[in-house]
């Protein structure tokens, strides 16, 4: 090691060793913070362009490890009833039309393989179960939103209420949907035009006061 | 200090002199170090885990009051507190395992939290497959920079669990071969610690890891022809057994290698499960419209075999003298036996012939090399098959009672013996 030369070449591979980690280093962050970031860009993009529509709902709520507490969304329109019969399989992911009813409430009018071209408003969506007969098809679809976050503190009361509007047949449950370009996001839940956050909330009131 | 007493002891009778007595006391110095910073990565990882895993919880609650540009900003908190640390380990503390390996495994549960909490935000919904997929790929980069085996273990462990969710657990069961592909993507660090750190505790951790995660991930592979599977799983328990035989490893203790340990009992326990006569009479009544030499399945033992046979021809090639360890030829007899087993009944005989070889010469191999472990697990191989055989063997209580007492008393003179002879090489007077 006291060779100058042999010293020289040395600390050139330390430096060049420090350079490569230093590259990787950034590149990691960067990596790191890209996806995420394109997450909530593309979430963003939904939130401010997209066309709001409301989905009849049933309701259950199962416990998430890893994401806390939600309401678990199961849609009144879970199957599609077909005229044509064009091949749909099971676990492939297709573009399902949207239209409102005469009440105001979103519905699926058409399924389709490929993704639309024309200016509609329409979904990604996982196919499911196929049943064909001599006359239709229907196609059962799983939605790309079937999860309400709720504080944790606030689930089950929300649960509770939800369940209740479930049995009581009056009562209509809806979640109100921004969808733009086959996205869509969950942007409230419903019960009888009330947000399920705030009677979650009343709810949690009325348990307190009756304790 | 008990050992600078024993060697004054020993400078005074003249047994050794000053100078061997300085060396050795400064050899033991250098070596008390050791198992201290040992504990200390262990410690530092442990808190890492615990730690990263508790602000995952704290996150989870979903915090309604916040807006959603602070629940954004407050995901991301933790992933930049990772960073940084990782940052700081790898600049000023380069040298220190315990501060690479915690922060990177810090980092790691940071970018769960992170894209976990996005999720909530704008209720993402979706399999715990996807997000699990984005969180794998985020966090392999780690592994490398900075340069984490307790990162990549995670890591390991993320892929199996994400290749089960998606084989065994998912309600549309599809080919999880994406894992192999991720499991590939790993296999460069592993083989920086099989040439640079062989002795670490980490390099045996993935002896242990990486087959483990092969053998639950093999079967999701399994669709209309899963009895190929069986196949497959002995061909793979062979091929893992060999590697286990491979240079740097077979100088490893048995219990640090997992190659060889996980290999032998798969084969063990596969051939004792197919020694039972329901599986092939089952096999046999199955009416099979389709060729079963088209399916994935048949091409996964094919490949699974080759490989398994060419790593016994080239380890047999460089070997002398020729010698065959028990369980090493296993898969290539089965795999004969397995096709003749689709049309001839007797060939659960041959498997129970079979296991009975590999258990005479997993004893003879105890024997030779002196290892009581070994012998009995030898002889542990024929109580099994004896149990084994008592299920569907119409024989009476007193033979059975017998053939226990027999394989009882060759267990305790195997063992006496062994020990006399170990005495024997111990005081050759």
């Amino acid at each position: 090691m006291d060779d100058p030369k042999e010293k020289e070449s040395a600390y050139s591979i330390l430096i060049m060793k420090r350079t490569v980690i230093l590259t990787g280093f950034i590149l990691m962050v960067v990596l790191q913070w890209f996806i995420p970031g394109r997450m909530i860009f593309f979430k963003e993009r939904v939130l401010s362009e997209g066309t709001e529509y409301r989905f009849r709902t049933e309701p259950f709520d199962p416990y998430d490890a890893f994401r806390g507490k939600y309401i678990h969304l199961a849609f009144n329109q879970a199957t599609v009833q077909l005229k044509d019969s064009a091949n749909w399989n099971q676990g492939e992911m297709i573009f399902a039309l949207l239209s409102t009813d005469s009440s105001g409430y979103a519905m699926v009018t058409e399924l389709r393989k490929e993704e639309p071209e024309e200016d509609v408003d329409y979904l990604k969506v996982i196919s499911g179960y196929v049943y064909e007969d001599s006359t239709s098809t229907s196609v059962s679809i799983s939605y790309p939103f079937d999860r309400f976050y709720m504080e944790e503190s606030k689930a089950q009361a929300a649960d509770d209420a939800y369940h209740q509007a479930l049995s009581d047949t009056s009562k209509v449950t809806y979640a109100l949907v921004l969808v733009h370009r086959g996205e869509g996001i969950v942007k409230e839940v419903y019960i009888d035009g009330v947000p399920i956050k705030k009677i979650a909330i009343e709810r949690q009131k009325l348990e307190e006061e009756v304790q | 200090m008990k050992l600078s007493k024993n060697l004054a002891e020993l400078v005074e009778a003249g047994v050794i002199d000053q100078g061997t007595a300085e060396r050795i006391s400064a050899y033991y110095a250098a070596k008390t170090t050791t198992p201290q910073s040992k504990l200390v990565i262990v410690f530092g990882i442990l808190g890492a885990l615990l730690v990263s895993l508790g602000i995952i919880l704290i996150l989870a609650h979903n915090w309604d009051d916040l807006t959603r540009t602070t629940k954004t900003v407050i995901a991301f908190i933790p992933l930049l507190i990772g960073q940084g640390i990782c940052g700081y380990s790898l600049w000023k503390r380069s040298d220190s395992t315990a501060w690479r390996e915690a922060s990177a495994v810090f980092l790691v549960f940071a970018i769960g939290a992170c894209i976990s909490l996005i999720s909530q935000i704008y209720n993402i919904p979706g399999t715990i497959t996807s997000f699990l997929f984005t969180w794998l790929i985020l966090a392999l980069p780690i592994v490398y920079v900075m340069n984490s085996s307790s990162a990549s273990i995670l890591y390991i462990i993320g892929i199996t669990y994400y290749a089960c969710d998606l084989g065994y657990w998912g309600s549309y069961q599809v080919e999880s071969y994406i894992y192999w592909g991720l499991l590939l993507l790993i296999l460069p660090h592993y083989y920086y610690l099989y040439t640079k750190r062989s002795e670490s505790n980490f390099f045996t951790f993935h002896n242990w890891f990486i087959p483990l995660s092969i053998i639950i991930t093999l079967g999701t592979l399994a669709r209309d022809a899963g009895e190929f599977m069986f196949v497959s799983y002995m061909s793979l328990f062979g091929l893992l057994y060999l590697i286990g035989g491979t240079r740097v490893l077979a100088d490893l203790k048995i219990r640090n290698n997992g190659y060889l340990v996980l290999g032998s009992l798969g084969t063990v326990v596969l051939l004792l499960v197919l020694g039972f006569d329901w599986f092939w009479s089952d096999m046999r009544d199955v009416d099979r419209t389709e060729n079963l030499y088209n399916t994935p399945e048949f091409i996964i033992a094919i490949v699974l075999t080759v490989a398994a046979l060419a790593l016994l021809i080239y380890q047999k090639l460089k070997q002398t003298p020729f010698m065959l360890r028990p369980a090493e030829w296993v898969f290539l007899v089965f795999f004969g036996l397995f096709i003749l087993g689709m049309n001839s009944p007797f060939v659960v005989i041959w498997i129970n012939i079979l296991t009975l070889i590999v258990a005479v010469l997993t004893i003879r191999e105890g024997a030779v090399r002196n290892n009581l472990g070994i012998l009995n697990y030898g002889l542990l191989i024929i109580t099994g098959l004896i149990i084994c055989r008592f299920f569907d063997v119409n024989i009476g209580f007193v033979m059975k009672g017998l053939l226990f007492v027999l394989v009882g008393l060759g267990f305790f003179f195997a063992n006496l013996w062994m020990i006399r002879k170990k005495k024997k090489v111990l005081t050759p007077s």
